[in-house]
Protein backbone atom coordinates (compact mmCIF):
# COMPACT_ATOMS: atom_id res chain seq x y z
CA UNK A 1 0.00 0.00 0.00
CA UNK A 2 1.24 3.46 -0.73
CA UNK A 3 0.56 6.68 0.80
CA UNK A 4 0.92 9.73 -0.81
CA UNK A 5 1.45 12.25 1.26
CA UNK A 6 3.44 15.10 -0.79
CA UNK A 7 2.18 18.38 0.14
CA UNK A 8 0.28 17.63 3.69
CA UNK A 9 1.84 19.13 6.35
CA UNK A 10 3.30 18.68 9.60
CA UNK A 11 1.66 16.57 11.73
CA UNK A 12 -0.82 15.90 9.70
CA UNK A 13 1.09 13.60 7.44
CA UNK A 14 2.43 11.25 11.01
CA UNK A 15 -0.99 11.09 11.80
CA UNK A 16 -2.78 9.69 8.37
CA UNK A 17 0.45 7.54 8.10
CA UNK A 18 -0.16 6.16 11.95
CA UNK A 19 -3.84 5.78 10.84
CA UNK A 20 -3.29 3.66 7.95
CA UNK A 21 -0.55 1.56 9.90
CA UNK A 22 -3.54 0.84 12.23
CA UNK A 23 -5.34 -1.19 9.31
CA UNK A 24 -2.07 -3.09 8.75
CA UNK A 25 -1.75 -6.33 10.63
CA UNK A 26 1.73 -6.91 12.07
CA UNK A 27 4.87 -7.42 9.61
CA UNK A 28 2.37 -6.03 6.30
CA UNK A 29 4.33 -2.82 5.22
CA UNK A 30 3.35 0.77 4.08
CA UNK A 31 5.15 2.89 1.83
CA UNK A 32 4.66 6.66 2.27
CA UNK A 33 5.51 9.48 0.28
CA UNK A 34 6.71 13.07 1.90
CA UNK A 35 8.26 16.07 0.99
CA UNK A 36 12.06 16.86 2.04
CA UNK A 37 12.59 18.77 4.81
CA UNK A 38 10.58 18.49 7.81
CA UNK A 39 8.34 15.48 6.76
CA UNK A 40 11.25 13.66 5.93
CA UNK A 41 13.10 13.83 9.22
CA UNK A 42 9.94 13.71 11.64
CA UNK A 43 7.73 11.40 10.03
CA UNK A 44 10.11 8.39 9.73
CA UNK A 45 11.42 9.58 13.48
CA UNK A 46 7.56 9.16 14.62
CA UNK A 47 7.23 5.55 12.90
CA UNK A 48 10.70 4.50 14.51
CA UNK A 49 9.50 6.23 17.65
CA UNK A 50 6.34 3.96 17.86
CA UNK A 51 8.21 0.79 17.61
CA UNK A 52 7.74 0.10 13.68
CA UNK A 53 10.73 -0.77 10.92
CA UNK A 54 11.58 2.22 8.55
CA UNK A 55 13.53 2.52 5.86
CA UNK A 56 14.16 5.74 3.56
CA UNK A 57 15.04 5.70 0.21
CA UNK A 58 15.03 9.15 -1.40
CA UNK A 59 11.21 10.53 -0.68
CA UNK A 60 10.29 7.11 -0.03
CA UNK A 61 9.78 5.60 2.91
CA UNK A 62 9.05 2.04 3.66
CA UNK A 63 7.11 1.28 6.90
CA UNK A 64 6.89 -1.90 8.46
CA UNK A 65 4.29 -2.19 11.13
CA UNK A 66 5.41 -3.74 14.35
CA UNK B 1 -17.05 5.15 10.85
CA UNK B 2 -13.76 6.19 9.35
CA UNK B 3 -12.52 9.72 10.21
CA UNK B 4 -12.70 12.71 7.24
CA UNK B 5 -10.20 14.92 6.29
CA UNK B 6 -11.65 17.90 8.91
CA UNK B 7 -11.48 15.14 11.67
CA UNK B 8 -8.23 14.35 11.21
CA UNK B 9 -6.86 18.19 11.26
CA UNK B 10 -9.20 18.94 14.06
CA UNK B 11 -7.72 15.71 16.44
CA UNK B 12 -4.29 16.13 14.73
CA UNK B 13 -2.78 16.96 17.78
CA UNK B 14 -4.32 14.32 19.99
CA UNK B 15 -3.82 11.86 17.35
CA UNK B 16 -0.12 12.59 17.46
CA UNK B 17 -0.39 11.15 21.04
CA UNK B 18 1.25 7.59 20.74
CA UNK B 19 -1.84 6.35 23.35
CA UNK B 20 -4.00 8.05 21.34
CA UNK B 21 -5.06 5.53 18.56
CA UNK B 22 -7.77 6.27 15.74
CA UNK B 23 -10.05 3.49 17.18
CA UNK B 24 -10.15 5.77 20.27
CA UNK B 25 -11.02 8.82 18.61
CA UNK B 26 -13.65 6.40 16.16
CA UNK B 27 -14.83 5.23 19.98
CA UNK B 28 -14.78 8.91 20.82
CA UNK B 29 -16.94 9.45 18.53
CA UNK B 30 -19.99 6.70 18.77
CA UNK B 31 -20.12 7.80 22.35
CA UNK B 32 -22.57 9.93 24.72
CA UNK B 33 -21.76 11.59 27.55
CA UNK B 34 -23.89 13.50 30.06
CA UNK B 35 -22.59 16.21 31.85
CA UNK B 36 -24.47 17.35 35.47
CA UNK B 37 -24.66 20.62 35.82
CA UNK B 38 -23.19 23.70 33.43
CA UNK B 39 -21.42 25.78 35.98
CA UNK B 40 -18.13 26.06 37.14
CA UNK B 41 -17.17 22.50 36.97
CA UNK B 42 -19.45 21.46 33.90
CA UNK B 43 -18.17 24.37 31.61
CA UNK B 44 -14.83 23.40 31.33
CA UNK B 45 -15.35 19.50 31.84
CA UNK B 46 -17.84 19.93 28.66
CA UNK B 47 -16.05 22.35 26.77
CA UNK B 48 -13.29 19.77 26.42
CA UNK B 49 -15.09 16.59 25.83
CA UNK B 50 -16.87 18.09 23.02
CA UNK B 51 -13.64 19.65 21.47
CA UNK B 52 -11.90 16.09 21.86
CA UNK B 53 -14.67 15.02 19.71
CA UNK B 54 -17.65 12.82 21.80
CA UNK B 55 -20.06 12.21 19.59
CA UNK B 56 -22.70 13.43 21.31
CA UNK B 57 -22.80 15.60 24.97
CA UNK B 58 -25.98 15.91 27.10
CA UNK B 59 -26.47 19.38 29.75
CA UNK B 60 -28.27 18.73 32.46
CA UNK B 61 -28.67 22.39 34.55
CA UNK B 62 -32.27 24.20 35.18
CA UNK B 63 -30.48 27.43 37.13
CA UNK B 64 -30.54 30.58 34.96
CA UNK B 65 -26.90 32.41 34.03
CA UNK B 66 -26.62 35.09 36.88
CA UNK B 67 -23.86 37.87 37.34
CA UNK B 68 -22.52 36.28 40.04
CA UNK B 69 -21.79 33.03 37.92
CA UNK B 70 -19.39 34.67 35.34
CA UNK B 71 -16.19 34.89 37.55
CA UNK B 72 -16.23 30.76 36.60
CA UNK B 73 -18.16 29.39 34.51
CA UNK B 74 -16.24 30.45 30.96
CA UNK B 75 -19.01 29.22 28.89
CA UNK B 76 -21.62 31.93 29.80
CA UNK B 77 -21.09 35.63 29.29
CA UNK B 78 -22.79 38.85 30.33
CA UNK B 79 -25.54 38.70 27.35
CA UNK B 80 -26.53 35.28 28.38
CA UNK B 81 -27.79 36.53 31.99
CA UNK B 82 -31.12 34.99 32.08
CA UNK B 83 -30.84 32.51 29.94
CA UNK B 84 -31.13 29.04 31.14
CA UNK B 85 -27.66 27.54 32.11
CA UNK B 86 -27.42 24.20 29.92
CA UNK B 87 -29.09 26.31 26.80
CA UNK B 88 -26.51 29.24 26.97
CA UNK B 89 -23.36 26.47 27.78
CA UNK B 90 -24.63 24.68 24.53
CA UNK B 91 -24.64 27.22 22.27
CA UNK B 92 -21.27 28.12 22.45
CA UNK B 93 -20.19 24.28 22.41
CA UNK B 94 -21.68 23.99 19.05
CA UNK B 95 -19.54 26.57 18.16
CA UNK B 96 -16.27 24.69 19.35
CA UNK B 97 -17.56 21.55 16.95
CA UNK B 98 -20.42 21.48 15.19
CA UNK B 99 -19.79 17.20 15.00
CA UNK B 100 -20.99 16.91 18.09
CA UNK B 101 -24.69 16.43 18.80
CA UNK B 102 -25.15 18.74 21.87
CA UNK B 103 -28.69 18.52 23.70
CA UNK B 104 -29.96 20.10 26.65
CA UNK B 105 -32.36 18.81 29.69
CA UNK B 106 -33.23 22.21 31.21
CA UNK B 107 -34.58 20.65 34.72
CA UNK B 108 -33.09 19.65 38.03
CA UNK B 109 -31.99 16.12 38.27
CA UNK B 110 -33.84 14.56 41.07
CA UNK B 111 -34.59 11.46 42.08
CA UNK B 112 -37.90 10.67 39.82
CA UNK B 113 -35.45 12.18 36.70
CA UNK B 114 -31.63 10.79 37.30
CA UNK B 115 -32.24 7.40 36.12
CA UNK B 116 -33.98 8.78 32.80
CA UNK B 117 -31.03 11.32 32.41
CA UNK B 118 -28.44 9.13 32.79
CA UNK B 119 -30.07 5.73 30.51
CA UNK B 120 -28.17 5.24 27.41
CA UNK B 121 -24.82 7.44 28.46
CA UNK B 122 -21.36 5.80 28.25
CA UNK B 123 -19.97 8.80 30.74
CA UNK B 124 -21.36 11.08 33.61
CA UNK B 125 -19.60 13.71 34.66
CA UNK B 126 -20.73 14.49 37.42
CA UNK B 127 -20.48 18.87 38.32
CA UNK B 128 -23.26 19.51 40.04
CA UNK B 129 -23.21 21.36 43.38
CA UNK B 130 -24.84 19.42 46.17
CA UNK B 131 -24.60 16.63 48.29
CA UNK B 132 -28.01 14.97 47.64
CA UNK B 133 -27.41 15.56 43.68
CA UNK B 134 -23.99 13.58 43.93
CA UNK B 135 -25.29 10.50 45.40
CA UNK B 136 -28.40 10.57 42.87
CA UNK B 137 -26.27 10.25 40.01
CA UNK B 138 -23.87 7.51 41.73
CA UNK B 139 -26.71 5.60 42.39
CA UNK B 140 -28.13 6.34 38.80
CA UNK B 141 -25.14 5.11 37.55
CA UNK B 142 -24.51 2.24 40.19
CA UNK B 143 -27.77 0.61 38.54
CA UNK B 144 -27.12 1.09 34.96
CA UNK B 145 -23.49 0.22 35.42
CA UNK B 146 -22.54 3.33 33.75
CA UNK B 147 -18.72 4.62 34.04
CA UNK B 148 -18.69 8.37 36.06
CA UNK B 149 -16.31 10.70 37.03
CA UNK B 150 -17.29 12.90 40.10
CA UNK B 151 -15.67 16.17 41.00
CA UNK B 152 -16.13 19.25 43.84
CA UNK B 153 -14.68 22.31 44.58
CA UNK B 154 -14.80 24.46 47.51
CA UNK B 155 -12.70 26.87 48.42
CA UNK B 156 -8.90 26.26 47.31
CA UNK B 157 -9.84 22.33 47.76
CA UNK B 158 -10.95 20.25 44.79
CA UNK B 159 -11.21 16.23 44.64
CA UNK B 160 -12.29 14.26 41.64
CA UNK B 161 -13.21 10.28 42.12
CA UNK B 162 -13.57 8.29 38.58
CA UNK B 163 -15.58 5.24 38.83
CA UNK B 164 -16.08 1.97 37.02
CA UNK B 165 -19.26 1.10 38.61
CA UNK B 166 -18.93 -2.97 39.81
CA UNK B 167 -15.13 -2.86 39.46
CA UNK B 168 -14.40 0.10 41.58
CA UNK B 169 -15.35 2.14 44.43
CA UNK B 170 -18.29 4.58 44.15
CA UNK B 171 -18.70 7.86 45.76
CA UNK B 172 -21.01 5.84 48.43
CA UNK B 173 -18.08 3.51 48.65
CA UNK B 174 -15.62 6.27 49.43
CA UNK B 175 -18.23 8.60 50.99
CA UNK B 176 -20.89 6.57 52.60
CA UNK B 177 -22.91 9.16 53.96
CA UNK B 178 -23.76 12.69 53.02
CA UNK B 179 -22.25 15.60 55.68
CA UNK B 180 -24.93 16.85 58.38
CA UNK B 181 -26.56 20.33 56.74
CA UNK B 182 -24.66 22.83 57.19
CA UNK B 183 -20.93 21.33 58.35
CA UNK B 184 -19.55 21.92 54.94
CA UNK B 185 -19.77 25.81 53.48
CA UNK B 186 -21.39 26.14 50.54
CA UNK B 187 -19.94 27.80 47.34
CA UNK B 188 -21.30 31.04 48.54
CA UNK B 189 -20.26 31.02 52.01
CA UNK B 190 -16.69 29.12 51.59
CA UNK B 191 -15.87 31.11 47.83
CA UNK B 192 -14.09 29.86 44.95
CA UNK B 193 -11.98 31.43 41.70
CA UNK B 194 -12.92 30.00 38.51
CA UNK B 195 -8.99 29.01 37.94
CA UNK B 196 -9.38 26.45 40.56
CA UNK B 197 -12.85 25.00 39.42
CA UNK B 198 -11.32 25.27 35.56
CA UNK B 199 -8.29 22.51 36.79
CA UNK B 200 -11.12 20.46 38.56
CA UNK B 201 -13.12 20.32 35.60
CA UNK B 202 -10.50 19.88 33.18
CA UNK B 203 -9.44 16.96 35.38
CA UNK B 204 -13.01 15.62 35.52
CA UNK B 205 -12.93 15.76 31.74
CA UNK B 206 -9.82 14.14 30.82
CA UNK B 207 -10.58 11.09 33.66
CA UNK B 208 -13.87 11.01 31.29
CA UNK B 209 -12.26 10.96 27.67
CA UNK B 210 -9.98 7.94 29.76
CA UNK B 211 -12.88 6.09 30.52
CA UNK B 212 -14.19 6.13 26.85
CA UNK B 213 -11.78 5.67 25.06
CA UNK B 214 -9.28 3.20 27.11
CA UNK B 215 -6.62 4.73 25.65
CA UNK B 216 -5.13 5.46 29.58
CA UNK B 217 -6.49 3.88 32.54
CA UNK B 218 -8.00 6.13 34.53
CA UNK B 219 -7.27 6.60 37.92
CA UNK B 220 -10.20 4.80 39.87
CA UNK B 221 -9.97 4.17 43.40
CA UNK B 222 -8.38 7.06 43.98
CA UNK B 223 -9.73 9.85 45.28
CA UNK B 224 -7.71 13.18 43.75
CA UNK B 225 -7.21 15.86 46.17
CA UNK B 226 -6.39 19.30 44.87
CA UNK B 227 -5.13 21.85 47.33
CA UNK B 228 -4.79 25.10 44.64
CA UNK B 229 -3.19 27.10 47.05
CA UNK B 230 0.00 24.96 47.35
CA UNK B 231 -0.72 23.10 44.22
CA UNK B 232 0.09 19.74 46.20
CA UNK B 233 -2.21 16.69 44.39
CA UNK B 234 -2.71 13.85 47.06
CA UNK B 235 -3.88 10.48 45.83
CA UNK B 236 -5.86 9.13 48.78
CA UNK B 237 -6.80 5.35 47.81
CA UNK B 238 -10.19 3.86 48.57
CA UNK B 239 -11.89 0.59 47.37
CA UNK B 240 -15.41 -1.29 47.03
CA UNK B 241 -17.26 -1.64 50.00
CA UNK B 242 -18.89 -5.11 50.11
CA UNK B 243 -22.41 -3.73 51.93
CA UNK B 244 -22.16 -0.38 49.41
CA UNK B 245 -26.04 0.16 48.97
CA UNK B 246 -25.39 1.44 45.51
CA UNK B 247 -22.94 -0.66 43.97
CA UNK B 248 -22.96 -3.84 45.88
CA UNK B 249 -24.36 -7.23 43.93
CA UNK B 250 -26.71 -7.90 46.40
CA UNK B 251 -27.86 -4.33 46.78
CA UNK B 252 -29.93 -4.85 43.78
CA UNK B 253 -29.63 -1.30 42.80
Amino acid sequence: MTLDLRGVPCPLNWVRTKLALEELRPGERLEVLLDPGEPLESVPASARAAGHEVTVAGETVTIVRR
Amino acid sequence: MTLSDDALERYSRQLVLPEWTGAAQERLAGASAIVVGAGALGCPAATYLVAAGVGRLGLVDSDAVELSNLNRQPLHSTPDIGLNKAESAAAKLRLVNPDCLVETYPVRLEEVNAEAIVAGADVVVDCSDSFATRYLVNDACCAQGIPLVEGGVLGFSGLVLPIRPGESACYRCAFPSEPPAGAVPTCEEAGVLGATAGIVGAIQALEALKLLTGAVPARTDTILQLDAATLELTHVRTSRRPDCPACAPQSGA
